[in-house]
C-alpha cells in the first residue's frame, strides 16, 4: 500500500519508541532559548497593538475604518475571509489525509490543527468587530427572545457564516484536543516534575492506553474526522455564499464555492508550509518532518495553483461569453487595468506562476525556496480576497456611486492585532504541547523502512 | 477492596502478540493491555469492538429531524416572516444550516459517549498498571482473582517464555480501565 521506493521512510534515523517520545517531549522540559522570547515577545505587542485598535474600534465606532457607504466590506472582511482559507489548512491536512489514509500526515497534523485553531479563532474576531455594536452580538443566536421571539434569517448566508464558523471552531479545537490525550498521558508518565504531572495529568483526563480506549479512541476519530470534511468543504462554501448571493458584479457568479474551497485550502498548505520549515529549522526536527514530506506539501501546491490559474482564467472568460457589461467592466476595466491592477496582477503572479517553481526538484528541497514561495502565496491570496471584495465594491452599477478604498491605521491595527494573536498562540502552542502527535508517529515508524519490507 | 494483577510488560510487538495468543489458547482472562499506540491485532485477538459508529449514526439522525424540526417551528409556525418571496418552509436553504448543525450534534455527541464509556474526564484519578505503557512498552494485565493460585503462576511463566522483560504483581485500591 506504501510505496517506500516513491517516498522513503516516514521516520528516518531508525528510531525506537523510546526515542520518538523523548525526542518530542525534550524540547518542551528545556528553555526553549532566547528566540523563542523575542518573537513572543514581538507577538505580544502585535496583539497589545491589536487591542488598542479593537478599543478604538469599539469605544468610537467602525467610523474609525475606511469603509464607507459603497465599499462597506473593507480589510476586516479580507481579513476574515483570508484567516478562515488559512484555518482550512489544519483540519484539510488531517482530516483529508486521514480519510484518504495518507500516513504522512502523522508528523504535520498537530501543528496543523493548532494553526488552524488559532486561525478561526482570529478570523472570527473580524466580523464580530464588523457589526459595529459587538455588545448585541449575542443577536444573532438563535434563541427564544423577548423580541417577539424573533428568529433569525434562516436563509441567510451571513447566518449560515455564523453557525458554520462557530460549529468549526467547536470541531476543529475538539478534534486537536482529542488527538493529544495520549500524548499527554506519555508526559504525564514520563516527567520527573511534580507540576508537570499534575497539569499534564489533568488535560490527559486519565488516559490510560488500554485497548479498550485504544479501539474507541481510533472510531471516534475516524467519525469526527469523516464528518469534518463534509464541514471543511461547507464552511469555506458558505463563506464564498456570502458574497455570491449578492448582485454585485464580479461576485455574483456560480464559480464560488468550489473556487474559494480550493483557495482555503491553497493559502492553508503555503501556511503549514511557512510554519513547517520554521519548526523544522528551529527545532532540528528533519527525522520527523522529511524532506520527502515537504516535497509533497509542494506537490500539492502545485496542483492547487494549477487549478487557482484556471479559476482566474474561467472568471475572464465567463465575463466576457456571458455578454454582461457590468462584468465585463469589473474584471477587464477594475481587475485587469485600471485601479487596481497592481493588486490583480499581484494575484496572478503569486498563485498561478511563482508556485510553479516548485516544478524544479532544487526548489522544492531547498528551505529557502520553500519559504518565499509559501510567503508568496500567502500574499496572493491576500491580494485575491482584496481584488474580490473591493474592486466590485468600488465601482458598481452607478458611477455616481464610485469611490475608492484605503484602509485606516485603526483596521491595519486590527489586521496586526490577529497577526499577534495567531503568533503567540502558535508560540505557546510549540512551547507546552506536543509538537507533533507521538502516538501516531510510533505507530508509524515502521513504514518505508527495511523492517518493513 | 484491593485487586491483586499479574503484569507483563514487553519491549517488542511481535513478542507481546504472541504472548496474548498463548494466554488466550491457555483460556487465561485477560484483563485488558496497554500500549503506546493502537496495536490492531490486538483488537482481533481480545475482540474488542467499537459501537460508536452506530451511535454516531444515531446522533446523525437525532440532529437532523432535530434541526429540521426547529427551523420549521420558527419559520412556519411561531414567527412566519416571508424573505425574499421564498416560502414559509424554505427546505433548500434550509440544508445548509442542518448540515452544520447535524455535523456538531454528531460531534459532542460522540465525543461525550466516548468520555462516558471510556471513562475519561477532568480530574479522573491518573493511576496506571505501569507507566511504561505510555511510553515505549506493551503490558499485559491478568487479574489474579479471577484463576486460581498455580494458574497464575502458570500465566506469568508463559508472559516470561514469550519474552516479557520483566513480570510482577501488583496490587491496586480502585479499578483501572
Amino acid at each position: 500500500m506504501y510505496n517506500r521506493k516513491v517516498r522513503g521512510p516516514l521516520v528516518e534515523g531508525n528510531k525506537s519508541l523510546g526515542q520518538i517520545t523523548s525526542d518530542i517531549v525534550t524540547p518542551m522540559e528545556k528553555n526553549p532559548g532566547s528566540w523563542w522570547y523575542i518573537a513572543f515577545g514581538i507577538s505580544s505587542i502585535a496583539a497589545l497593538f491589536g487591542f488598542y485598535a479593537i478599543y478604538i474600534t469599539v469605544s468610537k465606532g467602525i467610523g474609525t475604518w475606511g469603509v464607507n457607504n459603497s465599499v462597506g466590506w473593507g480589510w476586516e472582511i479580507i481579513n476574515f475571509v483570508w484567516w478562515i482559507g488559512i484555518g482550512h489548512a489544519g483540519t484539510a491536512f488531517s482530516i483529508f489525509l486521514l480519510i484518504l489514509r495518507q500516513r504522512w500526515r502523522t508528523s504535520i497534523n498537530r501543528a496543523a490543527e493548532a494553526m488552524t485553531v488559532f486561525a478561526v479563532l482570529s478570523a472570527a474576531l473580524l466580523p464580530t468587530l464588523h457589526m459595529g455594536r459587538v455588545w448585541l452580538a449575542f443577536y444573532v443566536f438563535p434563541y427564544p427572545n423577548t423580541r417577539g421571539p424573533l428568529w433569525v434569517n434562516f436563509n441567510s448566508p451571513l447566518f449560515w457564516d455564523f453557525t458554520a464558523i462557530s460549529a468549526y471552531l467547536l470541531i476543529s479545537a475538539s478534534f486537536w484536543y482529542l488527538g493529544m490525550l495520549p500524548d499527554f498521558a506519555t508526559i504525564r508518565d514520563k516527567t520527573a516534575s511534580k507540576v508537570r504531572k499534575a497539569i499534564y495529568g489533568f488535560f490527559s483526563l486519565g488516559w490510560t492506553g488500554s485497548s479498550r480506549q485504544w479501539i474507541r479512541f481510533e472510531s471516534l476519530g475516524f467519525i469526527l474526522g469523516g464528518i469534518a470534511a463534509v464541514l471543511v468543504v461547507s464552511v469555506h462554501s458558505i463563506v464564498a455564499t456570502d458574497f455570491a448571493v449578492g448582485i454585485e458584479p464580479g461576485w455574483h457568479t456560480t464559480i464560488f464555492p468550489p473556487f474559494f474551497v480550493v483557495g482555503a485550502i491553497f493559502s492553508g498548505f503555503a501556511m503549514v508550509m511557512t510554519l513547517m520549515v520554521i519548526i523544522r529549522r528551529a527545532y532540528k526536527f528533519t527525522d520527523y518532518i522529511t524532506d520527502n514530506h515537504m516535497d509533497a506539501i509542494a506537490r500539492i501546491l502545485i496542483f492547487i495553483s494549477l487549478i487557482m490559474g484556471t479559476a482566474y482564467a474561467t472568471e475572464i472568460f465567463i465575463a466576457w461569453y456571458s455578454g454582461n457589461e457590468f462584468e465585463m467592466f469589473t474584471l477587464f476595466r477594475n481587475r485587469v487595468t485600471g485601479d487596481y491592477a497592481v493588486q490583480y496582477w499581484g494575484m496572478i503572479i503569486c498563485n498561478a506562476l511563482i508556485p510553479q517553481l516548485f516544478w524544479f526538484k532544487k526548489i522544492r528541497r531547498s528551505w529557502v525556496g520553500l519559504l518565499v514561495v509559501s510567503l508568496f502565496i500567502n500574499l496572493g491570496m491576500w491580494f485575491e480576497r482584496f481584488n474580490i471584495v473591493v474592486t466590485s465594491l468600488s465601482k458598481d452599477f452607478l458611477p455616481s456611486n464610485w469611490v475608492t478604498y484605503s484602509p485606516t491605521i485603526i483596521e491595519i491595527g486590527v489586521f496586526i492585532g490577529t497577526f499577534g494573536l495567531f503568533a503567540s498562540g502558535v508560540l505557546l502552542f510549540i512551547r507546552f504541547v506536543p509538537m507533533m502527535a507521538i502516538s501516531e508517529l510510533k505507530g508509524v515508524v515502521n513504514i518505508g523502512n527495511k523492517k518493513e519490507d | 477492596m484491593t485487586r491483586a494483577f499479574k503484569i507483563g510488560v514487553f519491549d517488542n510487538e511481535e513478542k507481546f502478540i504472541s504472548a496474548i495468543n498463548l494466554l488466550q489458547k491457555k483460556t487465561f482472562l485477560i484483563y485488558d493491555v496497554f500500549t503506546p499506540y493502537p496495536v490492531h491485532e490486538v483488537f482481533h485477538l481480545l475482540k474488542r469492538k467499537s459501537r460508536l459508529p452506530t451511535v454516531a449514526y444515531l446522533l446523525g439522525l437525532f440532529g437532523i429531524i432535530g434541526t429540521l424540526a426547529f427551523l420549521y417551528y420558527t419559520s412556519v409556525i411561531d414567527w412566519p416572516i416571508i424573505y425574499g418571496g421564498k416560502p414559509f418552509n424554505s427546505f433548500p436553504s434550509f440544508i445548509v444550516v442542518t448540515i452544520v448543525l447535524t455535523i456538531l450534534t454528531v460531534t459532542i455527541g460522540s465525543l461525550a459517549v466516548f468520555s462516558a464509556r471510556s471513562k475519561l474526564f477532568p480530574g479522573r484519578d491518573n493511576t496506571v498498571f505501569d507507566l511504561r505503557a505510555t511510553d515505549d512498552k506493551f503490558v499485559i494485565v491478568v487479574e489474579i482473582a479471577s484463576l486460581n493460585k498455580p494458574a497464575a503462576e502458570e500465566a506469568g511463566t508463559i508472559m516470561n517464555k514469550q519474552g516479557a522483560i520483566e513480570v510482577y504483581d501488583k496490587e491496586f485500591e480502585s479499578v483501572i480501565t
